[in-house]
């Protein structure tokens, strides 16, 4: 997706830091540069989820990745799904309580966010209290802009295909690498339904490359979609009239 | 008439399904007549989902739904979408009560050459005031189906959720020389476990401010809190806050999230 050091304007367009760009760079130079590269946006994500609820796509993707082993392994990998799967529910939840697209965009966001939606509740039944906790997210507006949600949808659609296609081999159990393939099929005709919609070829090359984390982690964190939660309460005394 | 009927569908069906037998020995001579699929290619059968995901799970469509967002940055409220617009008012990223300062959205983002704006509540005076800020110094915002609503006439306060009444109480307000402030405010934040037994166990702040009580520390915010003194309420006793007997107000802390929206009539 982001080989050869140039970003598609999918992923451009919410790389507002040039972090993606920078990774992409590097990733073609090789891949000890790409960890240096990634590593402010990395620690800064992980500052926030320390903080925060707690998100964690960098420690799960790293346990995922990992040399866990068992069902530990694919306890990583299904909380980094879910991660993923938070990220564009909460994203298209947002944009359909919003109102504010139309059209063939509008039923694009209403469909595709029923299923993520559904996503998460069978990452999050299947693992329980495992199960990592939703995090705080802010999308900064592209929510409320139909370009914005249009370019953001097909980056995020893309992002979670290839995250997909590099976690499912990786999974011990056969029966989470069916259930994975199911929603990765899924996944993949979210991201030519809105390709489509955005005007770009849904089907761009004969063979998908996959993802790695440290790549879904730099372009998440590039984005800076994941916040930390408001603190809206306190045990000072209060000082109202009375 | 059926048995002709018959007859006719005899004479068109037993050529078809020779030739379909026919073509089907052509195309595949060596098949033998009745195997399952896995057995036909050789290839185990499939493992079982290790989990199922539902249905597509739809939105609930929510009457009176309101949104709120934190303020990321201070910022400069204006009286137009645009940085040339008249200042209203600074807007701060803290509360005095040092929580994260949150703002009612009203309507949609308006998208500006200057980028989105969004139509914000305040919480000046004077009360109901609202201006425009940029959308970028507001973190995500947040969808309620809450609302609030004080009946000053009849000292009584309901809570809604989607439209349903799920909490009631009886509430002291404020007196004649500082009256609980009427309109639309929020709930800014809210505070437990203080040493005041004035305030009772918990305390929500509003947006609402004493039009009378100016000067009174923190800037005479209007709270919504317990008391130690149950045997005054319902009446118009206070300076300006709506207080609760403490077991109303800890039933009220357990429905009511912070940022739901309160009409004050």
């Amino acid at each position: 997706m982001v080989d050869g050091g140039a970003l598609p304007p999918a992923l451009a367009a919410v790389d507002r830091d040039g972090a993606l760009a920078e990774a992409a760079a590097n990733a073609a130079a090789g891949g000890s540069e790409l960890r240096r590269a990634s590593r402010p946006t990395r620690r800064g994500l992980i500052g926030l989820g320390a903080g925060a609820a707690g998100l964690g796509f960098a420690g799960r993707a790293r346990a995922a990745a990992g040399s866990t082993t068992g069902s530990q392994q694919d306890i990583g990998i299904l909380n980094y799904a879910l991660s993923l799967e938070y990220l564009q529910a909460s994203f298209y939840s947002e944009a359909e309580r919003l109102h504010s697209l139309h059209g063939a965009l509008a039923d694009q966001a209403r469909i595709v966010g029923g299923h993520e939606r559904a996503h998460v509740s069978a990452f999050q039944k299947v693992l329980g209290s495992q199960a990592i906790k939703r995090p705080t997210f802010n999308f900064q507006g592209v929510t409320e802009d139909p370009d914005g949600f249009r370019r953001t949808a097909v980056a995020f659609e893309d992002l979670a295909v290839e995250a997909y296609k590099y976690q499912a081999p990786r999974l011990q159990s056969q029966a989470f690498l069916a259930a994975a393939i199911a929603i990765h099929s899924v996944e993949a005709r979210h991201a030519a339904w809105i390709r489509r919609l955005a005007g770009v070829l849904p089907a761009a090359t004969a063979f998908d490359q996959p993802l790695p984390p440290r790549r879904v982690e730099a372009l998440v964190a590039s984005t800076h979609f994941v916040v930390a939660a408001p603190d809206m309460a306190s045990h000072q005394a209060p000082k109202f009239t009375g | 008439m059926r048995r002709k009927l018959g007859r006719t569908l005899a004479l068109i069906l037993t050529p078809a399904l020779g030739v379909a037998g026919l073509l089907a020995l052509v195309l595949h001579p060596q098949a033998p007549p009745a195997r399952s699929a896995s057995q036909w290619t050789g290839l185990p059968p499939p493992a079982a989902s290790g989990f199922v995901v539902p249905a597509p799970h739809e939105l609930a469509a929510l009457r009176g739904a309101s949104r709120w967002a934190p303020v990321r940055s201070s910022v400069l409220a204006r009286a137009a979408p645009g940085p040339r617009a008249h200042p209203v008012a600074a807007v701060s990223t803290q509360t005095p009560e040092g929580t994260t300062n949150i703002l009612e959205l009203l309507g949609p983002a308006r998208v500006g050459r200057t980028g989105l704006w969004q139509r914000v509540r305040l919480a000046v005076l004077p009360n109901g005031t609202s201006a425009w800020v940029p959308r970028s110094a507001l973190g995500g915002s947040v969808v309620l189906d809450t609302h609030l609503l004080v009946d000053r006439a009849h000292l009584h306060m309901s809570l809604f959720r989607d439209g349903k009444r799920v909490f009631s109480a009886p509430i002291g307000i404020g007196q004649p020389q500082s009256p609980t402030p009427a309109g639309d405010f929020y709930v800014r934040n809210v505070l437990s476990r203080y040493r005041s037994a004035t305030y009772g166990p918990i305390a929500f702040g509003t947006s609402a401010r004493s039009p009378t009580l100016t000067d009174w520390p923190a800037g005479g915010y209007v709270g919504i809190h317990g008391t130690n003194q149950p045997n005054l309420i319902p009446g118009r006793i206070s300076h300006g806050c709506i207080r609760l007997r403490n077991a109303d107000m800890l039933r009220l802390a357990a429905l009511m999230p912070v940022g739901t929206p309160i009409t004050v009539q």
